[in-house]
């Protein structure tokens, strides 16, 4: 077992209409795992007020040295956020769009860039009338 | 004339805030408005741009020629009016540039012109960075999110450095600024002054027509506008507060 590992989660979750989503994730230390460290990051942004996200972390810590560490938040798009972008011209839509790919990019700047082509194409089409 | 304002009524949750006001301002015109928090300043500014909270229940209001009230939000922006906010939201994970790169091409669509590739864009960019001294660094992170109020002020200013708005409506822009940051905020401004481009400024203090000298200065009170006068109307107020103006309104009304 090695001694000073270190991982890093990132779960972005995006619920609209009437969706539910859940995150379910494990972190496990093992016994001889000194000095581990994890953090994991689950964000939810939800769209509309029908939708819902779940978060059900697990955590095994075998290794009294060891640092696990877990943040949830939750955000929906705000009048004020639309209100700004269509203050600006982007209608409602498209600041959708803008905002729920901004709020992607950590997770989307991982993958490779043809793949975070068709991502983010598929997004755009996943959301296409969503926005009421 | 550019915008004309008659006889706006307007109310939000069933209160009623403006109460009949009349403005008109051409292009080239730099107008203030100054008033007592309450009265309604930046309830007008909403209600241009369009805020969907406020209800309109009398009056009209005519913008190069179009009937303003009928068009939606992003068409009166599109149509060339421009809000600078006086508290810029947060938007994570959406940087300046991309933002005003999306509202510039939504524009030019608008308008029937083709959307600004890259490199054009950061040409333009580069122009209207330089006038209102703001830094790429800035521009690249998230809108406005963990910005001081003078960088998000500024900010302001380079977005409508960038829209090229026909009439641009600073809502307290000079609020919670200090003097150096005042300062920029305000040249800034002044560059961007020129005939084609009408004004509105909404202030609470005096100190901001120091450095951009408006045309009119009018007294927003109780949802009216009770006074106009030129700049050294400002000055007066400055001296005897808003009550000299608030006595006459009330002496005016008895008598």
């Amino acid at each position: 077992m090695e001694k000073n590992t270190r991982s890093r989660i990132v779960a972005k979750g995006i619920s609209a209409g009437k969706s539910q989503n859940s995150y379910r994730g494990l972190v496990r230390a093992a016994k001889g795992a000194i000095n581990a460290r994890n953090y994991s990051q689950c964000d939810s942004l939800l769209l509309g007020d029908k939708c819902g996200a779940h978060t059900f972390p697990y955590i095994e810590v075998k290794n009294k040295t060891a640092i696990v560490e877990h943040e949830a938040t939750t955000s929906k798009i705000g009048e004020d956020q639309l209100f700004y972008c269509r203050q600006r011209g982007i209608d409602a839509e498209a600041a959708v769009a803008l905002i729920v790919n901004g709020f992607a990019k950590e997770v989307m700047n991982q993958l490779p860039m043809e793949f975070a082509i068709e991502a983010q194409k598929l997004l755009a089409i996943s959301m296409e009338g969503s926005v009421g | 004339m550019m915008l004309s304002i008659k006889n706006i009524h307007a109310n939000i949750d069933g209160k009623e805030i403006l109460r009949g006001i009349n403005l008109d301002i051409k292009a080239g015109e730099v107008h203030a408005i100054m008033g007592p928090n309450g009265s309604g300043k930046s309830t007008l500014a909403s209600v241009l741009a369009g805020r969907e909270e406020y209800e309109v229940t009398e009056g009209t209001v005519t913008f190069l020629n179009k009937n303003l009230l009928d068009l939606s939000i992003e068409d009166r922006a599109r149509e060339g009016l421009f809000l600078a906010f006086q508290y810029p939201v947060e938007i994570p994970g959406v940087s300046t540039t991309n933002f005003i790169k999306a509202a510039v091409n939504e524009k030019r669509k608008y308008h029937g012109q083709e959307p600004l590739d890259a490199l054009a864009f950061l040409k333009i960019m580069k122009e209207k960075m330089a006038l209102v001294e703001i830094d790429q660094a800035l521009l690249s992170r998230s809108i406005n999110e963990g910005f001081s109020g003078g960088e998000k002020k500024r900010n302001e200013i380079f977005q409508m450095a960038m829209l090229e708005p026909k009439l641009a409506i600073l809502d307290e822009t000079d609020s919670g600024l200090d003097i150096d940051a005042l300062r920029i905020v305000a040249n800034g401004i002044n560059k961007l002054r020129n005939e084609n481009r009408a004004i509105l400024l909404i202030t609470h203090y005096q100190r901001l027509l120091d450095y951009i000298q408006p045309d009119y200065v009018h007294v927003l009170y109780n949802g009216r506008i009770v006074k106009s006068g030129s700049k050294d109307l400002a000055l007066e107020l400055e001296e005897k507060g808003y009550d000299f103006i608030t006595d006459e309104t009330e002496m005016t009304k008895s008598s």
